[in-house]
């Protein structure tokens, strides 16, 4: 006789051991032979909600309307220093960006990257059209859309028989009486679902039913407002929420809002605000280097990450970051030393070893160069990294003096991503030492060309 | 060796401006580390890998769905 585990029992194991997608099915089983199992109801949402889940301190993506119809900033030229948006403004004594490549908006480029770093802020209109002219560059209209809606509509394209919950027939005011049952259905709404509009609701209705004493009711209307851009009103949302109780996150999404409106300074201080009160809290530090990296302040930066070095020691974006740091600044050896510690920690993609070759080579330790090349060839997940790694190539080709390998690196580089300006450059130049004028001109114009698309310096 | 005399004497100018000429040349760009990826963004693009993935296989469904009663 085979004795059957409590079916809900069992969904709720599969739940813990990240089993998500059995955990929803075995639900639903549940759910059509009774249909109002709250617990089971409650254990979907849950389930469903963690598949998608992305941490929202981390998400950012600024929209096209968002950036360029932008009612916040308080003067339109800030002064040096108290701005994100100015490229120029470095008082750290970073490397220039003759020698510290930069992105395409002008930022240093940095060790690691996450959602909101991946292309900053384009400085006109005309500029913020033109640049989603390729993919990886690509920036919806407003932070409304893009990637949360298409990733929403996919969600639903999916399940055969329509969404889980019919957002329009749910009486919100009835599960705000349930907070049992509302902050799950909350994270499903905003996560899952991406209907921030329905989940303001939700959120609203609920605080209102703790009497506003609920500081992660508060958090989460903060959230919301967030997402459709009244930064004003998340920001009195968090503030009221850390009256109630101090939290990390809610320090951490009271700098999103600063950050947004291109205020690092005051988010500076509330970052060590929030140290104060949670000494040595590596997001917190982590926050502070991310911000005094954007504005160019490299020195104070690396203090920080540092610091979060100390208090964890696997802190993978802290030893990126110093060791790219150390790379620019002429000292190779010291950096790879951070990206070896990187490679002993289990990273293992195309970056790092590309990343472990480039230092190899400048740090003189030539029997390594070529096969971390190769490796970082054989994980490279698309073309744009496998441009990067024969462009990073064609300069160990150049180290060697083989001018002919050089040539074919970059060929290859732009065989791969045909707008990857440095190629285009470092091929010009090549032609210019064989002295063939008439090809430095061809590329040099491909590269005027792209300078023109994305305005890099 | 003294006995080889040089063909070329060299030229100390006592006199006169010196002039240098500064032209600007070329550079190469410089290499680039490549930045590595938060659990976050590989996650993202994880899922928008998975999602373009399943609405591709859905269309391709839906074309053979429609096509079918044709063939018949």
């Amino acid at each position: 006789m085979v004795l059957d585990m409590d079916p809900l029992f069992l969904a709720w194991s599969y739940f813990r051991r990240r089993k998500f997608q059995t955990c929803s099915e075995l639900c639903s089983e549940i759910l059509e032979k009774s249909p109002y199992d709250q617990a089971a109801w409650s254990l979907k949402t849950r389930a469903l909600t963690e598949i998608v889940y992305v941490d929202e301190v981390d998400v950012d993506q600024e929209g096209i309307a968002e950036m360029m119809l932008d009612d916040h900033a308080i003067a339109q030229v800030a002064r040096p220093g108290t701005s994100l948006k100015l490229p120029g403004t470095s008082q750290g004594g970073g490397p220039s960006p003759a020698v510290r490549p930069v992105t395409h908006a002008g930022r240093p480029i940095t060790g690691f990257v996450r959602p909101s770093t991946q292309s900053g802020r384009p400085g006109t209109m005309e500029q913020a059209i033109k640049t989603p002219r390729t993919a990886h560059t690509a920036r919806p209209v407003s932070s409304a859309s893009g990637r949360y809606v298409r990733l929403g509509t996919a969600s639903m394209l999916t399940s055969p028989d329509g969404p889980f919950i019919n957002l329009s027939r749910l009486n919100l005011a009835k599960y705000a009486q349930k907070p049992n049952l509302s902050k799950a259905l909350f994270e499903y709404i905003f996560h899952h679902e991406n209907d921030v509009k329905n989940a303001l609701e939700l959120a609203a209705l609920s605080t209102e039913h703790a009497q506003f004493k609920d500081w992660w009711w508060k958090v989460q209307l903060g959230k919301c407002y967030y997402r459709l851009g009244l930064l004003r009103e998340a920001e009195k949302q968090f503030k009221s929420a850390l009256k109630q109780q101090d939290m990390v996150d809610t320090f951490l999404f009271l700098t999103k809002v600063y950050i947004r409106l291109d205020q690092p300074l005051a988010a500076l201080n509330l970052l060590k605000q929030g140290l104060d009160v949670f000494p040595r809290e590596v997001t917190l530090l982590t926050g502070i280097a991310r911000i005094y990296e954007e504005m160019n302040n490299i020195t104070s930066a690396t203090e920080y990450y540092k610091e979060v070095l100390k208090q964890d020691n696997t802190h993978v974006e802290a030893i990126a970051c110093i060791g790219s740091n150390h790379f620019y600044t002429d000292q190779p050896e010291i950096a790879l030393r951070f990206y070896r510690r990187l490679l002993q920690m289990g990273v293992y993609n195309c970056q790092l070893y590309n990343n472990l070759g480039l230092c190899c080579f400048y740090a003189q330790q030539y029997d390594m160069t070529l096969s971390s090349f190769e490796r970082a060839l054989s994980l490279a997940a698309n073309d744009e990294e496998v441009a990067d790694v024969w462009y990073n190539l064609g300069h160990v080709a150049i180290g060697i003096g083989d001018s002919n390998l050089a040539y074919q690196c970059f060929k290859l580089a732009l065989a791969n991503n045909n707008d990857h300006a440095e190629a285009y450059n470092n091929l010009a130049v090549l032609e210019l030492r064989k002295g063939r004028i008439e090809q430095v001109r061809f590329f040099s114009g491909y590269l005027y060309g792209i300078l023109c698309m994305f305005r890099l310096n | 060796m003294p006995e080889v005399k040089s063909m070329f004497r060299e030229v100390l100018p006592k006199q006169g401006q010196l002039c240098m000429e500064d032209g600007s040349t070329m550079v190469l760009c410089k290499p680039k580390l490549l930045p590595l990826k938060s659990v976050t963004l590989e996650k993202l693009e994880k899922m928008q890998r998975e999602a373009q993935e399943a609405v591709r296989q859905q269309e391709i469904a839906l074309k053979e769905q429609r096509r079918e009663p044709v063939e018949q």
